[in-house]
């Protein structure tokens, strides 16, 4: 029982889920905050972060012994941290993290600085573009952005291709146990059909509102950021069909349940993939995006508004992505990369991972997020859905 | 000189409860009235469209699931709680410092560690499987149900019950309890008209302590109830979280505070009802 325990709690604080775990790292982890609350006061003649007009960068000078980093858990590959501290001469490298984009927002919103760089997810750079916490890129000073791919450039949530880097992306989809579920699963339309019939009571679905609605919305044809009203009043009829037959809302432990048989379907992400595959009892374990199409998701790197150290931290965006140090990335993280040179690189495994690099056929039909939380007949129908349930 | 004094000693108090009460508070009505930001957050306003809001039918359930699962914890952990108090205030003799610590230890302990260890305890693998043997049902499970997240409550909140009750059953004059014995009470009698009215004030400390952290619980039914049994806690974390609506979560967290106000009021009136009457007929 002790090393269920174990796993559970070394899961819960090292998974590379780390993307929406709201419970495992603010339970956990604690990432340290004394640098955010401590170090408003030390800025000097900071320059206000540009907002609007035609951006002009301050000098390059020389590389700084310290940078500060802003991140998830476990999503930078600690070789590739210890080598560029070898290289530019920085001998402070801190890591500190947070739980979900809203904290990263929070502590901005709460005055934080000190840090030079964050990675929130794509969607939520326009705030932080709105709130001032994040400064425009020098391009000129990250020459490897040249490897990134034009489908990751010039999207909705950045249009100039001004603000962020592309750091790594993902997918939503469907988990299963193959080895249990011996029905066919490759669209939204089989996993409600299945979920709602012989599986009923064997289905989880990660507790975020836009992930969820990606399948009622996908299986009308709609997009998944719609916020029509009769879009989502024939989601929302969906939706209110599923609930019944949900055995869980978990971002958190979700694998651990797929792990356990007590669930076979799940609504989720790819970060359990690995693990799961690499143990004998659930390597069955199968990931399918669905073809339906459905929500890849893409985590940015933003260099923070008055960091303190801009030259470290633009050393640090151009040495992640070349080539070799991105593959490392992926190598470690299991997410896929932006960067189409680093593809030659990676692991043979990790490339032909349809989970992580879906092929191209796939790749057409996701669709990158908006943030839609604001809209209130989504957050309506999300509670009445978590309501019924339970009852 | 001592006025200075008291102010001198209340002042970090007042201080503290001013900062860290008042004033939070304060912040938490007014944003209620706003509205949220284009990107989340809170933007000034005045409308009542937040509260307005809180009465949709979808909106009230989860109050009133908040409230059945934080009296029915109450009413559990007075069950477990008053017992054990009277045990280790009255019988545990010099076994009493070893008992108290015994209740201690856990809280050594993250909370949220102990809540994951329950999730094995309960799970098919363990106890949850054993009760599915029992009855022959392969389906049954613990975890996910009600009774999973009542039970967590009861586990998590027991000593904020334990420690008040004790505190007030060991001041207890055992006197008075052979002196109503001798009087030819029986035992219930004893109990409830002797031993009750004395622990009334831990009694009514210890429910106020355990019943309003409950009415907010937030990581039990995330856990132990797999998110099924939706109460306030979940539906704030959702409004700040998920959709960083501060306006509207600051309207939810008015309003458990108002049900939560009412109850306790109700409460303590229904509890002390006629206590004066007796106190004088005592006489």
């Amino acid at each position: 029982m002790a090393d269920q325990l174990d796993d559970i709690l070394r899961r819960a604080a090292h998974n590379r889920i780390p993307r929406r775990s709201f419970l495992a790292a603010a339970g956990l982890l604690g990432g340290s905050t004394a640098l955010a609350a401590c170090s408003s006061g030390g800025g000097g003649a900071s320059a206000a972060p540009s907002t609007g007009g035609e951006a002009t960068f301050p000098p390059a000078g020389d590389v700084e012994k310290q940078l500060f980093m802003y991140n998830w858990s476990d999503y930078v590959n600690p070789d590739n941290m210890a080598a560029f501290q070898a290289e530019f001469g920085v001998e402070k490298f801190q890591y500190d993290t947070f739980a979900n984009n809203e904290e990263l927002l929070a502590k901005l919103q709460a005055g934080a600085t000190g840090y030079d760089i964050a990675c929130p997810t794509a969607e939520y750079v326009p705030a932080m573009v709105e709130g001032g916490y994040i400064q425009k890129l020098n391009w000129e000073r990250i020459p490897n952005q040249k490897y990134i791919n034009a489908a990751f450039k010039k999207q909705g949530w950045d249009p100039n291709d001004e603000w962020q880097l592309p750091k790594d992306f993902g997918t939503t989809g469907i988990l299963y146990r193959s080895k249990l579920v011996t029905e066919p699963v490759t669209s939204w339309q089989e996993f409600f059909d299945l979920a709602k019939g012989k599986y009923s009571g064997k289905v989880v679905l990660v507790d975020s509102m836009g992930d969820v609605f990606v399948m009622p919305l996908k299986m009308l044809g709609k997009s998944l950021n719609s916020v029509e009203k009769a879009d989502l009043d024939e989601a929302r009829k969906i939706l209110l069909d599923l609930a019944p037959h949900v055995l869980a809302l978990d971002s958190d432990t979700y694998q651990d349940k797929l792990a356990s048989e007590e669930a076979v379907l799940c609504l989720g992400w790819t970060g359990p993939i690995l693990e799961l595959r690499a143990n004998a009892d659930t390597a069955d374990i199968k990931y399918v995006v669905p073809s339906e199409g459905s929500l890849y998701w893409l985590d940015t790197w933003v260099l923070i508004a008055n960091a303190p150290n801009p030259n470290a931290a633009y050393a640090w965006l151009n040495y992640v992505h070349d080539p070799e140090v991105q593959a490392a990335e992926t190598n470690f993280t299991g997410y896929g990369t932006p960067n189409d040179e680093a593809k030659k690189f990676i692991d043979a495994e990790v490339l032909a991972d349809p989970a992580i690099f879906p092929p191209d056929d796939v790749m057409s039909g996701l669709e990158g997020a908006v943030d839609t939380s604001g809209n209130e007949q989504r957050i309506d129908i999300w509670q009445e859905f978590k309501s019924a349930i339970g009852g | 000189m001592s006025a200075l004094l008291t102010t001198a000693l209340v002042f970090p108090a007042g201080l503290w409860y001013l900062a860290l009460l008042v004033a939070p508070l304060l912040i938490v009505v007014v944003f209620s009235f706003g509205t949220r930001a284009t990107n989340g957050g809170y933007e000034p306003g005045l409308v009542l469209n937040n509260y307005e809001r809180l009465l949709q039918p979808q909106r009230i359930e989860p109050f009133f699931t908040s409230l059945w699962m934080a009296i029915a914890g109450t009413i559990g952990c007075l069950l477990v709680g008053l017992p054990l108090a009277y045990f280790i205030a009255t019988r545990a003799g010099q076994r009493k410092g070893l008992f108290i610590l015994l209740l201690v230890i856990p809280f050594w302990t993250s909370f949220l560690i102990r809540t994951y260890a329950w999730l094995i305890v309960l799970g098919r693998e363990n106890l949850g499987g054993f009760i599915g043997e029992l009855v022959g049902d392969p389906d049954f499970r613990i975890l996910g149900t009600p009774a999973a997240v009542l039970l967590g409550l009861v586990y998590g909140y027991l000593p904020l019950m334990v420690f008040p009750l004790y505190v007030t059953l060991e001041r207890m004059d055992r006197t008075l309890v052979e002196a109503s014995k001798d009087l030819g009470a029986a035992r219930w009698a004893t109990f409830r008209q002797v031993t009750l009215p004395i622990a009334l004030p831990g009694l009514i400390t210890g429910s106020i302590l355990v019943f309003i952290p409950m009415m907010g619980e937030y990581v039990i039914p995330s856990i132990l109830g797999y998110g099924r049994t939706f109460l306030m806690g979940n539906a704030l974390v959702d409004a700040f979280i998920q959709t960083r609506n501060w306006p509207f979560g600051s309207a939810m967290a008015v309003g458990l505070i108002l049900v939560m106000l009412v109850t306790i009021t109700i409460y303590v009136w229904f509890v002390n009802r006629g206590r004066h009457g007796r106190d004088v007929s005592v006489l």
